[in-house]
């Protein structure tokens, strides 16, 4: 055994007692720590399908007749209008650019609902009293959810400039539907610990709590194992 | 003494739950002086100042062994309050409230690192005895050059992990004084640096508790109070954010009270908030992961976040405190989601209009009107927040420029004066750079962050970990790993700062996404790895037997009879 040997520091090949349970103790922990977090999510990842809201499911229903051959009823005019004041209601998650396809459909669809007789003011701009019946035309009453959708109106409904809906805006709005309804889901997610969706409480509270314990066990474990093998650390 | 901080815990005492005469309007969120935020802000700072005064070390050899009369417990409330800065106060919340679970990669991300740090390199770092980052890199491989890369690494990582901090204090004096974001980071950055320049050779690991507290504390209150407000379990706002989060998922009726501007606390199902890797926040699942890892081996290897370690007094100690500096950490951590939830509620009205995302910790307290003095509290709070970093921060980079560069480089035979000279001078310059970059505004609080982290994981991590770990690494290996990292990290940098300024660059989009600023570490730190160990064993130029043996015998303490 050569000077240099003798000296060799390398973590998978420990030279004392106490250098190889230290081995032990590190590799035990850095795998629990890995499979904790990398592990997780993904089998996160793995589980997880995309899945649609219950809105998109009535978007889709009533497309074909609403915007391709126009012979959607009221009821379907309504549905399609809702679905969409549900997207406008996620707000800071949608973008500008979506923000008004939305408004420019929602706005369409209000004004295929109107009376002839109030059409043409949708044609100028939109006052406070044409926004308040459009409310009454989708149907929204004033609790629950409905609400919230008719305190959306105002800043919702815009002037529409066209008697049907441009191509540019056909052609997106069905994928800026899907863009905002569809969302990974599974058992993990649908699970409730504590209140909270299960994988949301595992990340944001189980992971911290798992590092603080590792972290002690470590330290506790380092502690006894100094003790064990009379190792002194300050010379 | 104990008189005069009596009187003034006395005074902001009062100021906290008597001043309804400095209350005003929460209605106005921004873009007005607001006089009691102002006065906290104030004799929060002035007391900062008066415990470093009485506190004051009387040489520079107590100074460093300030830290080691205390208990771990306060020696862990010094590293949580180093460590946690205005990316964790404000810039948490910013980006899980912008973008949802794809936010916890960074709750994650950085506490995860301590563990890495603990059981792979504290105890170790602490036994080796060094004073800074370059010192280790500089003795171990044998080289000056890489003192020098080290020396320099030190500073520009602890220069754009500054960035972000200045961006945070300039958003909240602009909050609080009601000017723009120009003027106040140029105040900010004159307080900031006053502030380090009085105080920074004085009483800071007793500072840095008190600063714990303050920061904590005012974290904290306003969760009590909105969670009770809005009929969630108040007892323990950590637990009972359950609800909110499955609320905001189904969506909340109206009912449940109005915020401060009169719309309803309610909102319309809202899934993408809590749903992993939501298309709708343009995150991926590889985001995710890649961010969660670069900011965990970076914490590793901050230079800020190592040097703590070298002024403990004991190994024993060196352990202990980053256990109980975990837990004080995550405490702000649990806590910070619960402002992100709360926030997206309350400005779910488009009528609310655009919020600048980096301040939605304290809009949310706004939204939701609370008491304006516990508004004005969390504000302050922030500021501590990113004070007690950026003097931990500037005293790591002018101690990299006057210790490492200066001294042991440049001019060896420099007297104590001198070097005193060229740290202080190291300070102002820094500061000054740091003021510029962030008035520039190149992203979020967080993310500017983020670039120091991954630098640091590409770079100081592989060579702290290999250096302690396996004592074939040497010098040539060192430079090929130094190399690896930082290529990859130049790649990134290019393509970042290129994208800002509108260049359009080969492969562009294929390069943004998988070498973003913020991330480009999940590639870069293997690959210097990597590299390190490959040139190592090609190289015929050895570890020299001394620096082996002091490995085995001192940092491992190996028996070797």
């Amino acid at each position: 055994m050569t000077n240099h040997d003798r000296y060799e520091v390398n973590f998978f090949k420990p030279l004392s007692k106490h250098a190889k349970g230290n081995t032990k103790l590190i590799s035990i922990l850095a795998i629990v720590w890995a499979v904790a977090v990398f592990g997780f999510h993904i089998l996160l990842i793995l589980v997880t399908t995309p899945t649609a809201e219950q809105t998109l499911n009535d978007f889709n229903s009533v497309w074909p007749q609403v915007v391709e051959d126009s012979s959607a009823t009221t009821e379907m005019q309504q549905v399609f209008s809702r679905s969409l004041l549900m997207v406008l209601g996620k707000n800071i998650v949608v973008s500008e650019n979506h923000k008004s396809v939305l408004k420019e459909s929602l706005s369409w669809s209000v004004y295929n609902m109107q009376p002839d007789s109030v059409k043409a003011q949708y044609l100028l701009k939109p006052n406070g009293e044409i926004i308040q019946d459009a409310a009454t035309y989708i149907g929204l009453s004033s609790n629950g959810f409905d609400k919230i959708m008719k305190d959306l109106l105002p800043t919702s409904i815009v002037k529409v400039n066209n008697t049907s809906l441009s191509s540019s805006t056909k052609e997106q709005l069905p994928e800026i539907m899907e863009l905002y309804l569809i969302h990974n889901q599974s058992f993990l997610t649908d699970f409730k610990f504590l209140g909270f969706p299960f994988h949301y409480w595992y990340t944001a509270q189980f992971l911290l709590i798992l590092f603080v314990v590792l972290c002690l066990i470590y330290a506790v474990a380092m502690d006894r194992m100094n003790k064990k093998h009379d190792f002194i650390e300050e010379t | 003494m104990n008189k005069l901080f009596k009187t003034l815990y006395t005074l902001l005492f009062i100021l906290l739950f008597s001043g309804s005469l400095f209350a005003q309007s929460a209605t106005k969120l921004e873009g007005e002086f607001k006089l009691g935020p102002a006065i906290i802000l104030i004799v929060l700072l002035i007391t900062f100042i008066l415990v470093g005064v009485f506190n004051r070390a009387k040489d520079t050899k107590t100074y460093w062994a300030a830290g080691r009369k205390i208990s771990p417990i306060g020696a862990g409330m010094a590293i949580a309050s180093n460590w946690m800065s205005a990316a964790s106060f404000l810039g948490m919340a910013a980006i899980m409230y912008g973008s949802g679970y794809h936010g916890l990669s960074y709750v994650v991300g950085w506490t995860g690192g301590y563990v890495l740090l603990l059981i792979l390199m504290a105890g170790q770092i602490r036994r080796y005895g060094k004073y800074t980052a370059a010192d280790f890199i500089g003795d171990r491989y044998y080289s000056q050059g890489l003192r020098g890369v080290g020396a320099g690494l030190a500073i520009f990582i602890s220069f754009s992990y500054c960035v972000g901090q200045f961006a945070g204090i300039g958003l909240m004096f602009k909050w609080i004084l009601g000017i723009d974001y120009t003027w106040a980071v140029l105040i900010g950055a004159s307080v900031v640096l006053a502030y380090t320049l009085i105080s920074g050779m004085l009483g800071v690991t007793k500072n840095m508790q008190i600063q714990y507290v303050i920061i904590i504390i005012s974290f904290v209150i306003p969760l009590f109070i909105l969670s009770y407000k809005f009929g969630y379990f108040a007892w323990l706002p950590q637990i009972g954010y359950g609800e909110v989060i499955s609320d905001i998922i189904s969506g909340i009726a109206p009912g449940k009270g109005v915020t401060s501007m009169g719309h309803d606390f309610a909102i319309l199902p809202s899934p993408e908030f809590a749903m992993p890797w939501d298309p709708a926040t343009g995150q991926t699942a590889f985001q995710w992961l890649a961010i969660c890892f670069s900011l965990m081996i970076g914490t590793a290897g901050l230079p800020h976040v190592i040097q703590r370690f070298y002024v403990v007094p004991r190994a024993k100690d060196a352990r202990w405190s980053v256990v109980w500096g975990l837990f004080f950490i995550c405490i702000l951590y649990w806590s910070a989601p619960i402002y992100s939830a709360f926030g997206k509620i309350l400005s779910s009205n488009p009528e609310v209009g655009k919020l600048a995302q980096d301040a939605i910790v304290v809009y949310t307290t706004q939204l939701g009107d609370l008491y304006p003095l516990v508004v004005g509290f969390l504000a302050a709070g922030a500021v501590s927040a990113a004070f007690s970093t950026v003097s931990g921060l500037l005293v790591a980079g002018a101690s990299a420029f006057s210790h490492d560069l200066y001294y042991n480089i440049i001019n060896p035979k420099a007297t104590e004066k001198t070097q005193m000279l060229m740290a202080r001078l190291g300070t102002i310059l820094m500061a000054a750079g740091v003021a510029i970059i962030a008035l520039m505004n190149l992203g979020l609080i967080a993310q500017l962050v983020a670039v120091a982290f991954s630098l640091a994981g590409c770079t100081i991590f592989p060579l702290f970990l290999l250096g302690i770990w396996w004592s074939g690494s040497n010098r040539a290996g060192a430079w090929a790993g130094v190399i690896a990292g930082s290529s990859v990290a130049l790649v990134a940098l290019i393509y970042f700062i290129g994208g800002k300024f509108g260049a359009s660059l080969p492969y562009q989009e294929f390069i943004n996404y998988y070498l973003n600023a913020w991330y480009f570490a999940w590639l870069g730190a293997p690959l210097a790895i990597i590299s390190n160990i490959v040139a190592s064993k090609i190289s015929k130029n050895k570890t020299p037997l001394e620096i082996k043996k002091f490995l085995a015998e001192k940092v491992h303490n190996y028996d070797m009879t």
